[in-house]
């Protein structure tokens, strides 16, 4: 099913089709809106000209291979903490989930208390947390995992609410199947839920990935060279902050763009229709 | 059937002795004294709410009681662990919602449990899969997911996935219920089969016909209660209850 087909009918599911008095207040509507953003647009870049913003020297080594190259290095720091992270949050969130749903009490309590703790604290909080601990206590720890270990705890604390979520979404009918023809707790889970919740929930699982890369970018903390590191050490370097930031914003757009598309395509690579 | 099986001092299939279950406030079992026979295929009517439903499914613990006994084959039915799992692959259980596994094709659905279960290989469950689907009539279905399915499909299915496990009884609970009126008789007819070849069942249904057709006995139950029992012949001809006479004449009418 292409994207065009699942948007049409989410907006199908919402809203009547409009008639034709609706039609034309939507053309109206978007002809307002399109000269509102061009407006904005122009404005944003008349003060860029009115305060020197545009001037050669704030964009001139943009045109140099060795920013590039810079920024590239950053970008594959961003992209292998990211991906450290998020596989370590997806293991440790499943874990989490399994022992909070696991019936043992203790175990259940003891995971529950974990999960809502790294949900709750900020990751920056976290990141501070092993900037100066392991520290204080003797242990050198690599810039690396004083980045991605605070980033995954924090994303296992949601992603263990999210397979949760996904978990409880599974019809209870799936459940008493399994059991009925003889299959453990272990395997109904195993073969029947977690497939099916998984499922479900790809798409907040994708979102969450968007979460870790953002939050990788508080990486000058611990002065591990991400891409925002060392964008900033180039706005140092050339003294051209807007220029700069732009450009790293439309890079963390672009990665983030990438990664939602894979979502879509996931979901529906991997969709199941659901009997209800 | 059933002198045979008295005369043969033959132990019940099935029996529950003074089960009783609350769902909170309401008193969903009062004491349910039952047996079903080995080969007997016995049918349990009653208005919704009067607990067949939930007697149904206490026989294999998806409810639990709150007292009495569940006895399989004379052994108490476990409460727990790999005793429970156990029993429970042996008894068949086919719901109203059909409950085939949403990510699997049908052949998957039908081979899980023997695989998993009972460790029998992959090709021989899938040779036996497949002659189970074929008697059933959606072998052409078993590359298929569940979705793709028809209802009634779905149910012929679902019931070869519970045959599987070679069961020693089959529950039915509400098996057409959910389904569009022209696919209930290709349902029935499978039932109707099974019967035939004398696997114990136990059947909780509103098609009168099939119950009157088929059933050795029919269980009448109201508010939690076996209201009445007897030979279908004789409860759907002369029930002794005003409860089953105001039931049956809600049910015929139009």
């Amino acid at each position: 099913m292409s994207r065009a087909n699942s948007a049409t009918s989410m907006r199908d599911a919402l809203y009547e089709a409009p008639g034709p008095r609706t039609r034309r207040k939507i053309v109206v509507g978007t002809v307002i809106s399109l000269a509102l953003v061009a407006l904005g647009v122009a404005a944003v870049i008349r003060q860029f000209y009115v305060t020197g913003q545009l001037a050669p020297r704030y964009w001139s080594f943009l045109l140099e291979w060795t920013t590039w190259r810079f920024l590239l290095q950053g970008l594959m720091g961003t992209v292998q903490v990211a991906l450290t992270a998020g596989v370590i949050a997806l293991v440790l969130g499943l874990l989490l989930m399994l022992g909070r749903t696991s019936g043992v009490r203790p175990l259940s309590a003891l995971c529950r208390v974990v999960t809502d703790f790294f949900r709750g604290v900020p990751s920056l909080l976290l990141i501070y947390f092993f900037f100066f601990v392991p520290a204080q206590l003797g242990l050198k720890m690599p810039s690396f995992w004083m980045l991605t270990l605070p980033v995954a705890l924090a994303a296992s604390g949601v992603l263990a609410e999210v397979f949760r979520a996904g978990v409880n979404a599974v019809p209870r009918g799936q459940v008493e199947a399994a059991m009925s023809i003889g299959l453990s707790s272990a395997k109904t889970m195993f073969k029947i839920v977690l497939p099916q919740a998984v499922r479900y929930v790809i798409p907040s699982l994708i979102a969450q990935l968007v979460v870790v890369v953002k939050d990788t970018t508080v990486a000058y903390v611990v002065s591990y060279p991400d891409l925002m590191q060392n964008a900033r050490v180039l706005i140092t370097s050339y003294d051209a902050l807007v220029s700069m930031y732009l450009v790293v914003a439309v890079i963390y757009i672009l990665i983030n763009y990438l990664i939602n598309r894979a979502s879509v395509y996931i979901a529906n690579k991997t969709g199941v229709k659901i009997i209800r | 059937m059933k002198e045979q099986s008295a005369a043969e001092k033959s132990v019940p299939v099935i029996e529950l002795r003074h089960v009783d279950k609350h769902f909170g406030d309401l008193h969903v079992l009062r004491d349910i004294n039952l047996t079903v026979e080995k080969g007997e295929v016995l049918v349990v009517i009653g208005p919704s709410g009067s607990g067949k439903s939930t007697m149904c499914r206490t026989i294999n613990r998806l409810e639990t009681i709150d007292s009495g006994e569940i006895l399989i084959e004379g052994e108490p039915l476990p409460q727990e662990g790999a005793e429970l799992t156990r029993m429970r692959a042996e008894l068949g259980m086919v719901f109203q919602q059909f409950n085939l596994f949403a990510h699997m094709t049908i052949l998957d659905n039908v081979t899980l449990g023997p695989r998993e279960v009972l460790g029998v290989p992959r090709d021989e469950a899938e040779r036996r899969a497949m002659e189970l689907l074929e008697r059933v009539g959606v072998a052409e279905q078993a590359q298929k997911v569940p979705a793709q399915l028809s209802g009634g499909q779905q149910q012929r299915a679902a019931i070869a996935r519970s045959l599987a496990m070679r069961p020693k009884a089959m529950m039915f609970d509400e098996p057409t219920s959910a389904l569009d009126p022209e696919m209930i008789n290709e349902v029935l007819d499978v039932m109707v089969e099974l019967a035939r070849e004398g696997m114990t069942m136990v059947v909780v249904t509103h098609e009168m016909n099939f119950a009157r057709r088929v059933a050795d006995r029919v269980v009448f139950m109201a508010d939690g209660q076996i209201v009445e029992e007897g030979a279908p012949d004789e409860f759907f001809d002369h029930p002794r209850t005003q409860r089953a006479r105001d039931f049956l004449d809600s049910i015929k009418g139009h």
